[in-house]
């Protein structure tokens, strides 16, 4: 019954052409609520009220019927979609505001109706098992985002950008279809997910996993498959990347999960594979976004590193399911599984709040910037909130993953062995140098934004941006400082999905009472910073506060906004260190000796992608030379074409004579 | 006891990672001296008095005092004072360092041999394989002499995992190894250092011709 | 809660005995221990100033570094007692909730919008991530060794353990000690008392705090050497000893701790600037030998 309000809504979304273009948010508005509405209704149900999965039939397909199965794994994906599109819908209003006046009807209504498709392929792909109708709505959530992505078309990269971010999807689709379809062939069992329980039944996983995690793993973004991530985010409009970067990779993280739910044994290889390639991901990915300027790139490198995170607990449960330490699967799982929640929260909200700055200033380059946060302290203090969190810092929810992962690791030293150990020890460690260097790129990005004097003249007109924007913050936030201060509460759902995974997931409870020592640990923090804060007013009460200029060590000749550090500067003494993944250049003439009354100089610095430039631009470079000295037959005279045809018909004709085919 | 002075000896060579002054390479090689009298001392069951004394002239005398004395004489003369930048930043290096000891540590958990007394192997190796890294980034022919003497402790110590007893004819072409090496090297970079101003390697290429 | 009161007294003395080691080998007329805290006490009587540069990020900062010592200062247990707070996991609170004091203290640096304190922020975000590492792999090993993961108990199973644990315990305290050095911005990595602000770290970060705010700093920084020394006391200090006996040796072992490093500041230069990261690279790879040592102790690396 509630199937065919759902299907309503689908054929609806149609409609958004037609509608007149002050409306079309409204209808999009109304069309995605109801969407929400109806999905989450069933995933509450799968989740917290049965414990059974849920299934509907849901439209008549190929012959049969398809039918949805939401369990508590996609119930769980599915809530987390749904809060963050919803942010996003909210958020687009104010920031498509200008586009309104330049784009015409059909441009908005395509944009509204991808934005819907995309939500609506999303849940479609959480829902789905039969293998061809679960392509099907990949597929679709690739076109999609495609169309979201291009959606500043006038500027010309912005087109190549999405072509190739189309490309490299269709490559994901074509690893995880020959996956589906190898699975078939081999087994003959049904062509969907749980066709793939008979194969690994009685096949190593290794070979077919690997299909699976590689293109997943385009989707989710890991290295050295990202490519397409830090250039696709940047180029497309702030509420997309919001939803892209929060939810929509993720999608990746689900079918990797999904397919492991099936595999039961020979489990080792598959979680030290999941475990190495999320910590190369987690370590460079932050790595370069310390050397980024456009500050949705580096947000988008974060996001490299998230999943890096999640896939650091995903390759502990799995190995921990290996060598049999239940402490270990558990808290990996769970740890993994809060921080798909988390990041979509903090990772969202980073970037509706860089997408207000950049309505504002109309830059992406954080180094123009600065001082903001005295014309936008509302949209400053969320990215502040959003900064903290993505770097794992106490009171907030960022935290309590790290910490989920960490016990774990911590837990398993004694009872595993030498080489489990290793790897333990590999683990903790690039766990905390990624925390480490999350901290370093974020007080960079916070304090050159917001902090300090304006560096140029992009700030001069910005102000705070209207509420429709700062809304979804509100909510956004609101759900950060839940998760941060009552993760307790959050245990139940969590120990519910990690069941699927392994059989001890009620042992989660044990971390009940630790979560709620941490919850009290925090309030003291907070309740600490309150009341120290009323002692200085009271003392300074008594006392003479005067204001005067930063202390410059007596130079008063420059302007004091080029007298600060800049985002170059902060990241330097990094970069002297990890040079050969970033790929730092300057350029700088120097000073000569003979030069007394110097004159006006220039200094530039370039960064770039090692591995994107290793593995994709010097191969393609290489290829399009070989392929342009190849080009030299195309003459582009009709009488040419015809000698190859005359050619070819001649040496058809002697080749058959000759019996040789 | 034995292994709290292998473990000190794996400390040194993460501070011969860590150092650029070629003072601080000669002062550690006889701290390695000291430490692997420690190991002989406290790990031979049965000592003769012959063999200990030689064991003691070895290490003691010859690893801590005599060779060190020499390499400072060399030292001074050619006025040494600082390792140029090597090949690989240092950063780079002691991650080197730290991941040969990880190794080598693993895989004498996993030669599960009775023959071979694996507590000494691991140090060993880490020695061997952090003397030939050790050469190959540097530039400087001291250097390179400071290196050759890592990797003889390292055999030294070889020749403690496979034994209980001190053979002496190991111990003795051992010895000759090291003062051939060490002779030919100082005299060789004494008269370097007599005739060009510097000892990089890079060019003493000059002096094929 | 007599844990606290003893850590808070022994934070008192601190800095002053340092200050007063320093002097006597150099060569100078020692001021009085308690001159620290004079100097405290004078900096609460005065008002502030703030620049007009600086937001309310400047404001805060102060308070939620001084808040977040404290709160990590309830965690640190003494001999026998346990912390007010403790848990399995602890010492991960712990760590995070240090890192997000030198977080708001790093944005503050950036707030005021000098180029001196831009580079001390810079230089003090990398110094403190490539320390981390280094008390992480500390407190695996010790979580190896005894199984427990929380500061609570951690100490008295230590002792109970055979004599190999002295050597993970004097490779810990050596490690340990420099990490303090590290995080409270002391040679070689830090010069407290330089006076050129293109060669601070720390101090150059709190250069334009005054009054209430930097009274806080000062005290926050007395309070984390405070809380470095009692985890290093843990290490000696038996919990089967009588009270009196753990009240007094603790006393010792701070003034002693105190004394070495005045000892240390003392003889030692400051590394160059860009030496440093490979130096504190090195207490990293010292806390791997430590955590292979423990390998081995535990009989996981099988060694004959």
């Amino acid at each position: 019954m509630d199937t065919i309000f759902f299907i309503a809504a689908i054929i609806l979304t149609f409609a958004v052409f037609v509608v007149p273009k002050q409306f079309q948010y409204f209808w999009s508005l109304l069309l995605q609520v109801s969407i929400v509405i109806i999905s989450s209704f069933w995933a509450i149900q799968s989740l917290f009220l049965s414990s059974d999965t849920l299934i509907r039939a849901f439209m008549p397909f190929m012959g049969s019927t398809l039918f949805i199965e939401i369990d508590k794994l996609s119930a769980f994906f599915i809530l987390v979609v749904n809060f963050t599109v919803l942010t996003g819908i909210i958020y687009a209003k104010g920031y498509l505001r200008p586009y309104f006046i330049t784009k015409n009807k059909a441009e908005m209504a395509l944009h509204f109706f991808s934005f819907l498709w995309l939500q609506i392929s999303m849940l479609l792909v959480l829902m789905f098992r039969d293998a061809l109708a679960f392509l099907i709505a990949w597929e679709l959530m690739a076109l999609s985002s495609f169309f979201l992505v291009i959606f500043e078309s006038e500027k010309k990269d912005t087109i190549k950008i999405g072509i190739q971010y189309l490309i490299q999807m269709h490559i994901g689709l074509v690893f995880i279809m020959s996956a589906f379809i190898w699975a078939y062939v081999q087994t003959g069992a049904a062509f969907s997910f749980d066709g793939l329980n008979i194969y690994f039944a009685s096949h190593n996983p290794f070979g077919l996993f690997f299909l699976f995690f590689v293109g997943f793993g385009i989707k989710a973004g890991f290295i050295p498959l990202h490519s397409w991530l830090p250039h696709a985010h940047p180029a497309a409009p702030s509420h997309v990347s919001g939803v892209m970067s929060g939810v929509m990779i993720k999608m990746g993280i689900y079918g990797i999960l999904r397919v492991l739910t099936y595999i039961h044994h020979d489990l080792f290889y598959i979680g030290l594979l999941i475990l190495t390639i999320s910590l190369i991901s987690g370590v460079l990915g932050v790595i370069l976004a310390i050397v980024q300027h456009d500050v949705k790139k580096l947000l988008a490198y974060h996001s490299i590193e998230n999943i890096g995170i999640i896939g650091i607990g995903i390759g502990l449960g799995v190995i921990g399911l290996a060598v049999n330490i239940p402490a270990m699967t558990v808290l990996g799982f769970a740890g993994a599984i809060l921080h798909i929640l988390n990041h979509s929260l903090f990772k969202s909200l980073l970037f509706y709040t860089a997408g207000s700055v950049y309505q504002q200033t109309h830059t992406r380059n954080i180094e123009l910037l600065g001082g903001l946060i005295k014309k936008m302290p509302k949209t400053a203090l969320f990215f502040l909130l959003g900064a903290l969190a993505i770097c794992g810092l106490p009171p907030f929810n960022g935290f309590i993953s790290e910490f989920l992962i960490y016990s774990g690791i911590f837990k398993s030293l004694q009872p595993g062995d030498l080489f489990t150990d290793v790897i333990l020890l590999i683990s903790f460690t690039g766990l905390a140098i990624i925390g480490g260097l999350a901290i370093f790129c974020f007080t960079k990005v916070f304090s050159i934004i917001f902090l300090g004097s304006p560096r140029s003249n992009k700030t001069e007109h910005a102000t705070e941006v209207e509420n429709t924007m700062i809304t979804p913050n509100f909510l956004i936030g609101f759900m950060i400082i839940a998760v941060g201060f009552f993760p307790a509460l959050f245990m139940g759902p969590l120990a519910n999905v990690v069941g699927l995974f392994s059989n001890d997931a009620a042992s989660i409870q044990q971390m009940i009472p630790v979560l709620n020592n941490i919850s009290i640990s925090s309030g003291i923090f907070i309740a600490l910073i309150g009341v120290i804060w009323i002692l200085r007013a009271w003392q300074q009460k008594k006392q003479t506060v005067k204001h005067d200029a930063t202390w410059g060590c007596a130079y008063t000749g420059a302007n004091p906004a080029l007298h600060q550090y800049t985002a170059t500067s902060f990241a330097d003494n990094i970069v002297q260190l990890v040079n050969p993944v970033v790929n730092v250049k300057k350029e700088f003439n120097g000073f000569d000796e003979k030069e007394v009354f110097p004159e006006e100089r220039a200094f530039k610095t370039h960064s770039s992608d090692t591995i994107e430039d290793n593995l994709i631009i010097k191969p393609t470079g290489k290829i399009l030379a070989w392929l342009k000295e190849i080009a030299v037959f195309q003459t582009g005279k009709i009488q040419h074409y015809l000698l190859y045809a005359l050619v070819f018909l001649i040496g058809i004709f002697l080749l058959t004579l000759l019996n040789w085919i | 006891m034995t292994l709290l002075f292998i473990i000190l000896y794996a400390i040194t060579l993460i501070y011969f990672a860590l150092s650029e002054r070629v003072k601080k390479f000669v002062v550690l090689l006889s701290i390695q001296g000291a430490l692997l009298f420690g190991v002989v001392f406290f790990s031979l069951y049965k000592i003769e008095l012959f063999d200990f004394i030689f064991i003691l002239i070895e290490t003691i005398m010859v690893k801590s005092i005599i060779i060190p004395w020499f390499l400072n004489k060399v030292r001074k003369h050619n006025n040494l004072k600082r390792v140029h930048e090597p090949f690989v930043p240092v950063f780079y290096s002691i991650i080197v360092v730290v991941i040969s000891l990880l190794f080598s540590f693993l895989i004498s958990n996993y030669l599960k041999d009775n023959q071979i007394h694996t507590l000494y192997f691991t140090v060993a190796f880490a020695s061997v394989i952090f003397g030939l890294y050790f050469i190959i980034i540097h530039k400087n022919i001291f250097s390179h002499l400071v290196g050759y003497l890592i990797i003889e402790n390292g055999i030294f110590l070889f020749s403690l995992t496979v034994g209980n007893v001190m053979p002496l004819m190991v111990n003795l072409a051992i010895l000759l190894d090291v003062f051939m090496g060490v002779l030919v090297l100082g005299t060789f970079v004494n008269r370097v250092g007599n005739t060009f101003e510097s000892i990089e390697i890079d060019q003493l290429s000059k002096l094929k011709d | 809660m007599l844990s606290l009161l003893l850590i808070l007294l022994s934070a008192l003395f601190f800095p002053g005995i340092i200050a007063k080691v320093k002097a006597k080998i150099g060569g100078r007329k020692m001021p009085s221990v308690f001159q620290p805290l004079f100097d405290v006490v004078r900096l609460f009587k005065k008002g502030a100033i703030y620049s007009p540069v600086t937001s309310f990020i400047f404001r805060i900062a102060p308070v939620v570094y001084f808040a977040s010592v404290l709160v990590a200062l309830l965690f640190i247990p003494l001999g026998g007692q346990k912390g007010i707070l403790s848990f399995n996991g602890d010492f991960v609170f712990f760590a995070y909730l240090l890192a997000i004091g030198k977080f708001m203290l790093i944005i503050s640096a950036m707030d005021t919008g000098s180029g001196f304190e831009g580079m001390g922020a810079n230089r003090e975000a990398l110094y403190s991530m490539l320390v981390e590492p280094a008390f992480f792999i500390l407190m695996g090993s010790l979580a190896l060794f005894t199984g427990i993961v929380s500061f609570n108990n951690l100490y008295s199973v230590m002792h109970i353990s055979t004599n190999l644990s002295y050597i993970t315990g004097v490779a810990a305290i050596y490690v340990l000690m420099y990490i303090a050095m590290v995080e409270n911005s002391r040679l070689p990595v830090d010069d407290p008392k330089t006076h050129l602000e293109l060669t601070m770290v720390h101090e150059v970060m709190i250069l334009d705090n005054s009054g209430f705010d930097l009274a806080l700093m000062h005290i926050a920084s007395g309070l984390k050497f405070a809380i470095y020394g009692t985890l290093i006391s843990n290490f000696i200090i038996y919990t089967t000893w009588s009270i009196y006996v753990q009240i007094i040796s603790f006393f010792l072992v701070q003034s002693l701790f105190a004394a070495v490093v005045g000892i240390l500041e003392s003889f030692r230069a400051r590394n160059k600037m860009e030496k440093n990261p490979q130096w504190m690279l090195m207490l990293t790879a010292i806390a791997v030998v430590t955590f292979l040592t423990t390998l081995i102790i535990t009989q996981k690396i099988f060694l004959n």
